[in-house]
């Protein structure tokens, strides 16, 4: 393709067009910009689900104001016929299988998780071992910040080989499980029933979903699980804290042990 | 003589709110919009002095309800069953003192509630030994038969199924609606024969002293939910212009919404109660929330006793509701 056949696919660039596309640009940018300040600033003022909807919002706009900005820009440049379309979509391939393929991989993969949303923002997700909450899903990453208020930002390219693990999948129900180790000689009708109630008197805990006690035994002792759901995914870790902390209280009123490894199951876990 | 009677008892699945006209519903949302985006902090009211203090909500003349309570429970009466039955009492619905007038009619014992000791022992035997009750029985509020924390529910587990097995004779029970919510929960079951006044509509307000045109009281019915304690003192209150209903502070929190839920749920509590009930919470964190609840409003500080002012009530229901708390049926 020479110079004169590539200057062919453009429309003649007037003035009155450049005017046109930069208000079109700054339009789209200021529309985006408006709605990623005030949809998160109204999801902080609700709560649980109400929350979670707002923010999902949030890409979904974007994707939609960008496709609208495109859809009328492109014309303004280029005449839309199927031998234009299939000159530039060629030239764009090649340029984007040497260059910027991981870039584009990474912009394609958003394109896809806006469509199929194995996170949103208000989402608990793990990537590779780093867990967190969605702040913002950007055109080419993810941004998610750990309890430990750290920013990790995940290109969407993690999507195609990584598994991502939702922890609450869109919604205000987030399961919180709570560990005790406790030594075997107790009676664990009486031990489910008091971590039954200890999760029942939680101020966290969200009172329409359902809560079970398991337990596991263990060659070192029994393992209780308390499984439950806080009112509001944030609240997760305060929920545990406050399970752990009463839960044991409880226990160590009625008497009940706690498990102690022995040197014995130490190494042989070590030898393994 | 039943269909004549304001006042009519119904089984809770046949209750009904009563419904806003559309422009009253499209205006509550309208004013929900608005609250989302106001970051304007409304002023907390002045202390109130004694002659601005709202007559009770108990304050209506009873014997319809009385009546209404009779004829219902007449077939019950007579069959001799030594089952219970629950009558639901949403707050200041006046339920409560309602079932106290029918059971002393009625010449039934008022049965006296565990102290805070028994309820951690769990000492059914003993507790109902000492009522020394023969015949039929009432139970005048429920939600003082347990404390949410971990060892204040057993109490009350171990006495339903004392109850439900009539080991205890024919008797009724009445409990706060929001701790009834809660008690199912515990149980993990519904309950049987579980009844209630039905919601407080145009014609009853009017029976009850409420003067206004038909299309205000519904209006009034509606934004109440039909309970006409609330009802009233909404009512007496807007009579006021110069005082209006309370709103929580921009600042409410998770702490806020703990404190109020605990308060409701129990009715009233004592500060160390719900210090027992929000161990997790530092005595000087709960007493600010509790002042400056005060402060605004949505609590009282009466007979040692922390309780949901009256007109805060639906302010506090709507802001537990948005946070997906257990909320009652009403």
């Amino acid at each position: 393709m020479d110079s004169e056949q590539v200057l062919g696919l453009f429309k003649k660039v007037t003035s009155g067009t450049i005017i046109e596309i930069t208000i079109l640009i700054g339009a789209a940018v200021a529309l985006i910009w408006f709605f990623e300040k005030m949809l998160p600033w109204l999801a902080e003022r609700l709560h649980s689900r109400r929350r979670l909807l707002v923010l999902a919002m949030i890409p979904t706009i974007r994707i939609l104001v960008f496709i609208v900005a495109i859809i009328w820009i492109v014309p303004l440049l280029i005449e839309p016929t199927i031998q234009n379309m299939i000159a530039i979509l060629g030239a764009a391939g090649v340029a984007i299988g040497f260059a910027l393929k991981d870039y584009v991989s990474s912009l394609l993969a958003g394109i896809v998780a806006a469509y199929e949303m194995p996170y949103r923002p208000g989402d608990w997700i793990e990537v590779n071992g780093t867990y967190g909450e969605v702040r913002h899903i950007g055109t080419r990453v993810v941004t998610i910040v750990t309890p430990d208020d750290t920013v990790v930002f995940i290109p969407h390219l993690k999507l195609w080989r990584e598994l991502i693990h939702n922890a609450n999948n869109h919604d205000a129900n987030l399961m919180c499980v709570t560990n005790f180790y406790l030594d075997p000689d107790h009676n664990p009708e009486q031990v489910c029933r008091v971590l039954e109630d200890v999760a029942l008197s939680s101020p966290y805990i969200n009172l329409t979903n359902p809560l079970l006690v398991l337990l596991d035994e263990k060659p070192w002792g029994t393992h209780y699980r308390i499984k439950a759901y806080p009112m509001d995914p944030r609240q997760q870790f305060q929920f545990i804290s406050d399970l752990t902390a009463r839960g044991k209280q409880c226990l160590r009123e009625l008497r009940i042990k706690f498990a102690r490894v022995s040197t014995d199951y130490t190494v042989v876990q070590n030898q393994k | 003589m039943a269909d004549s009677n304001p006042w009519q008892v119904v089984t809770i699945d046949e209750f009904k709110r009563p419904s806003a006209p559309t422009v009253t519903r499209v205006h509550q949302r309208w004013q929900r919009v608005l609250r989302l985006f106001s970051r304007q902090e409304i002023e907390p009211e002045e202390e109130k002095t004694n002659d601005e203090e709202l007559p009770d909500n108990s304050e209506f003349n009873r014997k319809p309800a009385v009546t209404a309570l009779d004829h219902y429970f007449e077939e019950w009466l007579e069959k001799k069953e030594t089952t219970v039955c629950f009558l639901l009492d949403p707050p200041f619905s006046g339920t409560a003192d309602i079932a106290r007038d029918w059971a002393k009619q009625k010449k039934w014992k008022l049965v006296t509630p565990p102290d805070i000791n028994e309820i951690m022992t769990v000492d059914i035997d003993s507790w109902w030994k000492k009522q020394r009750i023969k015949g039929k029985w009432l139970i005048d509020d429920l939600a003082v038969y347990l404390v949410r924390t971990a060892d204040g529910l057993s109490f009350i587990r171990a006495l339903l199924p004392h109850m439900l097995h009539g080991d205890f004779g024919q008797g009724l029970v009445t409990c706060d609606s929001w701790m009834f919510e809660f008690i199912q929960r515990i149980w993990q079951s519904r309950l049987p024969r579980v009844y209630c006044f039905d919601a407080a509509g145009v014609e009853l307000l009017k029976h009850t002293g409420i003067h206004a045109s038909d299309n205000s009281l519904r209006k009034l019915a509606a934004r109440v939910r039909g309970n006409l304690g609330v009802a009233k003192a909404v009512w007496l209150l807007e009579k006021n212009k110069d005082r209006k209903l309370p709103a929580l502070p921009n600042d409410a929190n998770d702490l806020t919404a703990f404190v109020l839920y605990s308060i409701l749920l129990h009715r009233s509590l004592r500060f160390d109660l719900l210090k027992d009930i929000l161990s997790m919470f530092s005595s000087e964190k709960l007493n600010a929330q509790l002042l400056r609840l005060e402060q605004f409003g949505i609590l009282q500080y009466k007979d040692d006793q922390w309780r949901i002012d009256i007109v805060a009530y639906p302010a506090v229901r709507d802001f537990l509701s948005s946070r997906d708390f257990l909320i009652d049926a009403f």
